[in-house]
């Protein structure tokens, strides 16, 4: 078709509109269908990390606590059968550092068991991280996962094992298992906060450890050229 | 050209990773592995079959001049429509796929295609052109994915065999583009005979 | 209550729940423009922009003008976009339009920059001829308009952002174009020729560049 000035504006303005209102059709029309397909997600998700499923246990409470622009949900799991608190399912950001991409979102499940506060599952609700590397993480039996599911989070570092923590990176990508370490933090930070058991007085927060880990010196620089690392 | 013909076409002749050389965001970016290689090409084999059609039916309304960019509007919204459905009513699959989507958008095989066949050809053989290339596509990706897999993860489809013992540059921006240029020599000389 | 001395949270995560406000890590400036041209070059580690990197990278005067026909159009769409998104789109909720709106005003200004490259300089609008529409689908541009906004930088910040980015692609493709004038009268094997041999020396320019990774903290 010949162009002038009259049919490209009329055209072009045509297909525009025409293709907003049809997104913005779609767009009205899956709204609800999108949210509920990512609250089952997350409710799968609740069940899943604590070993147990939709059949066996309810979520009977949540607890949110905004942290910033951050929320961190505390879930309380009962068994259906008997009305017994299996455990907990906290769903965290890593509130204090950002992965290679983006901040990383985790589900995570924990249960008391003797006193001892136990990591029963981990699943990542979301992550922007390298394919391949860093977003290795969600895949099942990962190494960090290995580092923290069956542990007792209160006996935990929650730092890279290079760093002197309990969480083994993921190869190649040291930035993103720190955000994944960090997000565990939260979580059982979070799930203390819901149980009424986190400290946070001032002498508290003066006495605990610093997580900072950004500060690079040589002999780090030198190691981690070394393996090639690359997030 | 009978039908069959332009489906093969984009598999060898017209192989849109090797010979078009279009699309190497994606094709670079995403083929770490086999299975996201493949999930890349499944997604864009989608888009391209519904833009070329559509692309081929409204040709003849749109001005030479903002071809391209009512081109690009089309497919825009057709990829955001298709990722809005997939997250509402397969969110299965969208887990898996999500991530690729909006890639597509600025993936020049689509854009290739509509200003290359769907807009001098009929609506079904653009969906014909849309499948072929779009195969071609989804093939040279899930190769590329394997090769790096196996060299730098030492794994296939997911199945580890070699855990921590191949090079992971391979998996690492470099990797992509020593793959996909040693492939592409490859191809070429298979293509030739 | 029996408070839980948990003596391995970080003091900052603890900060975090006791005033329900997180100190956010303050990115300076130099680590965003060295991180955006060097660590995460555009081209040879986040894989954007790739067409015209091998497209138009045959010659170094080329490339030095497509380098500086993405830096302006970056710019520009990086600028534009964000007050878009925030002055559009976010209070009128319709987010979802974001790919739609963006691609089309990267269009537009695409459009533009071609029309007065013709006008002031038509020896480069030679030179640069079918690639400039193909701007359009530069992922980068696209690309880097949208992580602006997600990574939640300030109009500044995100322009400065955006130029660093195009910096690095401009970088990486003068390199690499001088790169690839020496292997022109070089004897490549026959097979090689071409864009393998391009891709193998781009393979080479993203491993050197890889050296780059931890020289500054990212955010």
């Amino acid at each position: 078709m010949k162009s002038s000035l009259k049919n490209m504006v009329l055209v072009l303005f045509t297909i525009t509109a025409i293709s907003a209102l049809l997104v913005a059709l779609v767009q009205n029309m899956t709204k609800e269908a999108i949210e509920n397909a990512n609250i089952q997600a997350k409710n799968i998700a609740k069940f899943k990390v604590l070993n147990t499923s939709e059949d066996e246990a309810v979520v009977t409470s949540d607890t949110t606590r905004l942290i910033g622009d951050f929320a961190i949900t505390v879930s309380t799991v009962k068994r259906l059968a008997d009305d017994t608190t299996i455990g907990y399912a906290v769903e965290a950001p890593s509130i204090t550092k950002s992965g290679y991409a983006d901040r990383i979102t985790l589900m995570v499940g924990f249960a008391e068991e003797d006193g001892k506060c136990m990591v029963q599952g981990v699943e990542v609700l979301s992550q922007k991280e390298t394919p391949g590397l860093g977003a290795n993480m969600t895949k099942a039996g990962n190494s960090l996962e290995r580092s923290i599911v069956g542990k007792d989070a209160s006996m935990v570092e929650f730092s890279v094992s290079k760093e002197g923590g309990s969480f083994d990176a993921l190869t190649g990508s040291t930035i993103s298992s720190r955000a994944y370490a960090n997000a565990i933090e939260t979580a059982y930070a979070g799930y203390l906060w819901a149980t009424h058991r986190l400290d946070t007085s001032e002498e508290a927060v003066e006495d605990a450890p610093s997580g900072a880990s950004m500060t690079y010196d040589i002999n780090e620089l030198e190691t981690e050229k070394g393996e090639g690392d690359h997030e | 050209m009978s039908k069959l013909q332009i489906i093969t076409k984009g598999i060898l002749k017209e192989n849109p990773t090797f010979v078009l050389v279009l699309g190497m965001c994606p094709t670079l970016g995403v083929t770490s592995s086999a299975i996201n290689g493949m999930g890349m090409g499944v997604a864009t084999m989608a888009v391209l079959i519904m833009s070329n059609m559509v692309i081929s039916l409204i040709k003849n309304l749109i001005p030479d001049k903002v071809r391209i960019p009512a081109f690009i509007v089309v497919i825009a919204s057709f990829v955001t429509i298709i990722e809005m459905l997939m997250q509402a009513y397969v969110p299965s699959l969208y887990a898996a796929l999500g991530v690729f989507i909006p890639l597509i958008v600025v993936n020049c095989v689509i854009l290739g295609r509509a200003e290359a066949f769907a807009s001098k050809n009929g609506v079904f053989d653009s969906a014909l052109d849309g499948i072929g290339i779009g195969l071609g596509f989804t093939l040279s990706l899930t190769v590329i994915g394997a090769v790096r897999e196996v060299l730098g993860a030492g794994s296939i489809f997911g199945y580890t065999f070699a855990e921590g013992v191949m090079p992971l540059l391979f998996i690492l921006a470099p990797g992509g583009f020593f793959v996909l240029g040693y492939l592409m020599v490859l191809f070429n000389k298979i293509a030739k005979r | 209550m029996n408070l839980l001395i948990a003596d391995n949270i970080s003091s900052e995560v603890l900060q975090g729940f006791a005033t329900g406000e997180v100190s956010v890590q303050v990115i300076t400036l130099f680590a965003i423009i060295v991180g955006a041209i060097f660590v995460n070059n555009v081209v040879l580690s986040q894989f954007l922009g790739i067409c015209p990197f091998l497209g138009v990278s045959s010659k170094v005067d080329t490339s030095i003008g497509m380098g500086m026909a993405v830096t302006f159009v970056m710019a520009l769409a990086t600028l534009v976009t964000w007050c878009i998104q925030h002055y559009i789109l976010v209070p009128f909720g319709i987010e979802y339009m974001q790919t739609i709106t963006f691609i089309l005003v990267i269009a537009a200004l695409v459009q533009m920059v071609e029309i007065v490259l013709k006008k002031v300089s038509p020896a480069l609008y030679q030179a640069l001829g079918i690639f400039l529409p193909l701007i359009t689908t530069n992922c980068a541009v696209l690309g880097i308009a949208i992580i602006t906004i997600q990574k939640d930088f300030d109009l500044l910040t995100g322009v400065i952002y955006a130029v660093s980015i195009a910096l690095g692609f401009a970088l990486a493709m003068i390199l690499f174009a001088g790169i690839r004038e020496r292997l022109e009268v070089e004897d490549t094997p026959a097979g090689m020729r071409g864009v393998p041999i391009a891709l193998i020396t781009a393979g080479l320019l993203a491993m050197a560049f890889m050296g780059f990774a931890n020289v500054v903290p990212l955010p």
